[in-house]
């Protein structure tokens, strides 16, 4: 006997049996009876436009599709992962979730994710991809397959204070776009005015790894083998991308500062350059309004080699099993990816369109990207987009974790790069799948 | 009272108010102990003074670092109470608050009551037991719990929430303590008398134990009142979630809205902080009556 | 009614008690027992033997993936980590961080303001028992604010003296000591509170006995005051060393996710770490293990020192 059964022989409560009931029947055309189907939403957790907005697709959806009730369930996006799973640990398997690129990997090989593929009608994908940026589409696909579609997504842009660029004596027309000039540019700063260099979205415990795999990427550096079974986040050239952060940090010019002193630093102009995504873009500029000329450029890169960003942020993942649900998951699916909702997620939440061919179209972004300048970089840095890889196995998380620990202590702890990254490589080889 | 007259060996003493204070080291001794409480009470209050003062700062002033406000605003009130449902939160969390002391207290008192009054096989293990759930955190429990919440159909409801707090070791332990001091002969009389023991319990000893009750009550409200993480795990919407889910909703990796957040926390603390004001003497009387150990 | 009750004279002679109530006499205690003990096997000990179990399990609590049994390979890998050792030495530094704010200044306080005349005792028991009925979330968050580098009223006052400003939270070696604060000021009210209930309680007559006898103000508190609250100390001291780490637990979530560097980190926050964010409940399970039986170890430990060298004066 367990707790389960326990208490609800005593309580005479009924329990979920626990059994999945099977499904009959094909995936339907159309959605013709009543169905509720449950959309887990990390912009739903919060309290500003994120969830305004939100709620208001969700409300114009159902308006559209009278026959679908969507249960909006928020949880912030740094457990919406472990809630996800903690619900489909206990047999209640969400419909639609947002789920983090980092996860995506996971959700498929664990939680049952549904490819597109093979669920949809060939027809209707095609015509729904359609507009659709190859670089946002790409970032969905895990096995030649299509499981999620990049909902709340964006890229790492720098963002910086021009105010206090011309007080250090700069261009603030000529931003600095390699390490060595960010390095510069942020030691003229910390030099000629009250404010710290540079800051940087890299670490803390809400980062995950996101913004340093472009960093190493952009380096040539990786996080595995090809073969996705030997850690390499030790090779020379990541360790190499490493020191360049630990230079940085020695020489003054980089400020160690967590998350939320970061971009309230940034927002009240008490730092020079900020390198984050690009979804925190909505308050800086209320920080920055009426105060200071706040301007973003791209994500710097090594010497001549391209910069290699990732993107950060979401896609929309399906889960549920039954049919009918899927086909109103789907449609809701559409509806959130659709043009008109893309102009919502850009002008108002403040992540990047998936569809390209709004940003000019004064129907739907164009005057708004013409008022928004900062979108710039972000949407340039589009077109050279890669994928935010996460480790395979169930402990993809802990390995993310001591490989971060890892680049912090070889960062600002003193550790020499190479033995920081080396111990880090060896401590968690052994958790990846064998 | 009878409370008194019980314990009047060892309560009965009201410290001497005017005692000869001629020595002129005592009242320097007293001016000294006054500076060390005020600049202590300064840190103590500082916090809640800056969150209610900031409440009201405008947007733009919100990270000015003047004492008092330049200009004053209730557009933060407005806005907290647009985002997020707070009245509704606040309600939820006062019926928690309000079921968890009060079946707490009605568990506690049962058990306490059974380790007080009789020797039974094992009580002093069962004891032990019972104090070592203290030493259990709840991060080891949550995630089993979470699915057992779920087994039972109780997600999205203030059940969930209250539930497994039917019984906490807090409550059992300071009463069993409690019950252990008092008079055994009063015990034995009432029984001598004919009385039942559940009449005993509560006709008896319940009422003697007011001050333990009483502090009991105040802790049991407020940590329930402030709990955290296990609304969080259970937060499906905010219509049927808790004040301290509603607060955290104005810190996200996109940026704190500093001032809706602290006219929502000024908000929730509020209604708690209101009782204590009013019963702050009580508070603390009943504290110092019922001493913890 | 109570009152009434026992003004009423008792009367002497003792009533026999009726044999056929014997079996209920013995049930009892239990009948009174089971609601609190059925409380807590459900929702604490079923758990936690469950992460007995589970400990030795490789499972992320899915149950379309399968459980691995690995033995001690969850163990093996916690010992493993760097940053275990790192926490429990963390764990050390907050008890023994915490005890001088939880037990040694209220206690202090509690004995420096007994002879404060009584209204203005009462007002500043009452403010400092404040923080407490603050939300931890609620205090988090306004002392982030107050203690930021840039724009925190406590680094401009810093700033106002002419010191550079304090990263409270950014600096490794200051952000233990900054959280260990925080969680003493949650607390200095409440065992000040605990403190002056124990030492109001102590007989006057002792004191006045003394105080004829011609002893100073200090060998009053040395010699009678101190022996007395042993016990209290005893207690508050046993807490602080069983719980002291946990209390800090919501401030290092909220404040800094257990770093730099993993130098706020402790024992509480790496379970929750392992258990919660990384859902593998193999990790989790033996952590909860190992502090479970660490704590229940330095728990006997501490009751035995306390039976051996504390009183009841009661």
């Amino acid at each position: 006997m367990n707790r389960k059964t326990f208490l609800t022989g005593s309580l005479a409560l009924l329990a979920a049996s626990g059994a999945l009931p099977a499904f009959a029947g094909e995936f339907p055309a159309t959605v013709q009876q009543p169905v509720t189907i449950s959309y887990y939403n990390y912009n739903l957790a919060s309290a500003g436009n994120g969830a305004e907005a939100t709620k208001r697709m969700i409300a114009a959806f159902e308006k559209a599709n009278p026959n679908i009730k969507v249960e909006g369930v928020g949880a912030s996006s740094a457990d919406i992962t472990s809630r996800i799973q903690a619900d489909v640990a206990a047999g209640r398997i969400p419909d639609v979730v947002q789920m983090v690129f980092s996860d995506l990997n996971f959700t498929v090989d664990n939680l049952g994710a549904v490819a597109l593929e093979g669920t949809v009608p060939e027809a209707e994908l095609k015509q729904h991809f359609e507009g659709i940026t190859p670089n946002g589409l790409r970032l969905g696909v895990i096995n030649g397959k299509t499981y999620g579609l990049a909902y709340t997504f964006s890229t790492p842009v720098l963002f910086y204070n021009a105010n206090l660029f011309k007080q250090a004596g700069l261009d603030p027309d000529k931003p600095p776009k390699t390490w060595a000039e960010v390095k510069q540019a942020a030691l003229a700063i910390v030099d000629k005015t009250k404010a710290e260099g540079i800051a940087t979205g890299i670490f803390g415990p809400s980062a995950g790894d996101w913004l340093f795999q472009g960093v190493l990427r952009s380096n040539g550096g990786g996080l595995m083998s090809e073969d996705r079974r030997q850690l390499a986040f030790a090779q020379p050239a990541s360790v190499e991308a490493v020191t360049m952060l630990r230079d940085l940090y020695d020489s003054g010019a980089y400020t160690n500062l967590e998350l939320q002193a970061a971009m309230e630093g940034m927002a009240s102009g008490n730092v020079g350059m900020y390198l984050q995504t690009s979804a925190i873009q909505g308050f800086l500029v209320k920080g920055a309004e009426g105060k200071f000329d706040l301007r973003a450029t791209t994500m710097p890169r090594f010497g001549d080699k391209p910069q290699r960003p990732n993107n950060s942020g979401s896609a929309l993942v399906i889960l549920s099993r039954d049919p009918l649900k899927q086909r109103a998951a789907w449609e809701l699916m559409k509806f959130m990816t659709s043009k008109e909702a893309y102009t919502v997620i850009t002008s108002e939440i403040g992540y990047l369109p998936l569809r390209t061919d709004i940003v000019d179209d004064p129907k739907y972004l164009g005057d708004w990207v013409k008022k928004h300048p900062l979108i710039k970089p972000n949407l340039e840095q589009l077109a050279i987009l890669e994928r935010w890889e996460a480790f395979p196995g169930s402990n993809y998380r802990q390995i993310q974790k001591i490989m971060m620990e890892g680049t912090e202590m070889a960062v600002f702890g003193g550790m020499d790069p190479a033995k920081a990254m080396g111990a880090a490589q060896d401590n968690a080889q052994p958790l990846m799948p064998k | 009272m009878t409370t008194d007259a019980l314990y009047a060996p060892a309560r009965s003493h009201v410290a001497p108010r005017n005692r000869a204070r001629g020595k002129a080291g005592i009242r320097w001794n007293t001016a000294a102990g006054h500076v060390v409480m005020v600049v202590l009470s300064i840190i103590c209050l500082f916090p809640v003074y800056w969150m209610i003062v900031s409440s009201f700062r405008p947007a733009n002033a919100i990270f000015e670092t003047t004492l008092w406000p330049s200009a004053a605003s209730l557009d933060n009130y407005v806005h907290a109470l647009k985002a997020i449902p707070i009245g509704t939160m606040l309600l939820n969390t006062f019926l928690v608050s309000a079921i968890v002391t009060v079946v707490q207290l009605f568990t506690g008192l049962l058990a306490a009551y059974a380790f007080a009054r009789w020797r039974f096989p094992f009580d002093k293990a069962i004891y032990t037991l019972i104090a070592l759930t203290w030493l259990v955190p709840f991060q080891v429990v949550m995630i089993p719990n979470y699915r057992l919440v779920a087994d039972l159909g109780l997600l999205d409801s203030l059940a969930a929430l209250i539930l497994p707090h039917f019984a906490g070791a807090l409550a059992v332990l300071m009463l069993a303590q409690a019950m252990r001091s008092f008079p055994t002969e009063v015990i034995e009389a009432a029984r001598m008398d004919g009385a039942k023991s559940w009449r005993i319990l509560w006709e008896v000893m319940a009422p003697n134990l007011r001050g333990t009750i009483a502090s009991l009550a105040i802790l049991l409200f407020i940590s329930t009142w402030n709990e955290y993480f296990w609304p969080l795990l259970l937060s499906r919407t905010p219509e049927s979630s808790v004040v301290q889910i509603g607060i955290q909703m104005f810190i996200t990796s996109e940026g704190t809205a500093w001032g809706p957040l602290m006219a929502a926390s000024t908000l929730a603390s509020l209604p708690i902080l209101l009782i204590y004001v009013v019963l702050q003497r009580q508070v603390i009387q009943s504290f110092m009556k019922s001493g913890i150990r | 009614m109570t009152d009434a009750a026992l003004s009423q004279p008792l009367p002497a002679r003792a009533v026999a008690v009726p044999s056929r109530r014997t079996n209920l006499r013995h049930l009892a205690p239990w009948l009174y027992l089971a609601p609190a003990a059925i409380t807590l096997i459900i929702w604490i000990y079923w758990p936690l033997i469950d992460a007995f179990r589970l400990s030795f399990y490789e499972w992320n609590m899915l149950p379309t993936s399968p459980m691995r049994f690995v033995g001690w390979q969850n163990y093996a890998n916690i010992f493993a980590l760097p940053k275990f050792w790192q926490a429990l030495s963390n764990t050390l530094v907050y008890v023994i961080g915490l005890l001088p704010l939880a037990v040694l200044i209220p206690l202090g306080i509690a004995i420096y303001t007994h002879d404060l005349p009584a209204r203005s005792r009462n007002v500043y028991r009452a403010i400092i028992f404040m923080p407490m009925i603050i939300a931890p979330v609620v205090a988090a968050a306004i002392w982030r604010w107050l203690l930021d580098p840039g724009h925190g009223m406590v680094n401009e006052a810093i700033s106002l003296f002419g010191y550079r400003p304090v990263r409270f939270l950014q600096d490794p070696k200051v952000a233990i000591w900054t959280i260990i604060g925080l969680t003493g000021w949650k607390l200095i009210g409440f065992s000040t509170l605990i403190f002056s209930a124990a030492n109001a309680n102590i007989n006057p007559s002792l004191i006045e006995a003394a105080r004829m006898d011609g002893a100073s103000r200090w060998q009053i508190i040395r010699d009678i005051r101190l022996p007395l609250l042993r016990s209290t100390i005893l207690f508050l001291t046993l807490m602080t060393i069983l719980l002291g780490a946990q209390w800090s637990f919501s401030y290092v979530h909220v404040l800094t996710g257990g770093g730099p560097l993993g130098a706020t980190t402790n024992i509480f926050y790496i379970l929750w770490d392992f258990g919660f964010s990384t859902m593998s409940v193999g990790w989790s399970s033996a952590a909860a293990v190992i502090l479970f039986l660490g704590f229940g170890a330095v728990a006997f430990i501490l009751f035995r020192l306390m039976d051996r060298y504390s009183f009841h004066d009661n």
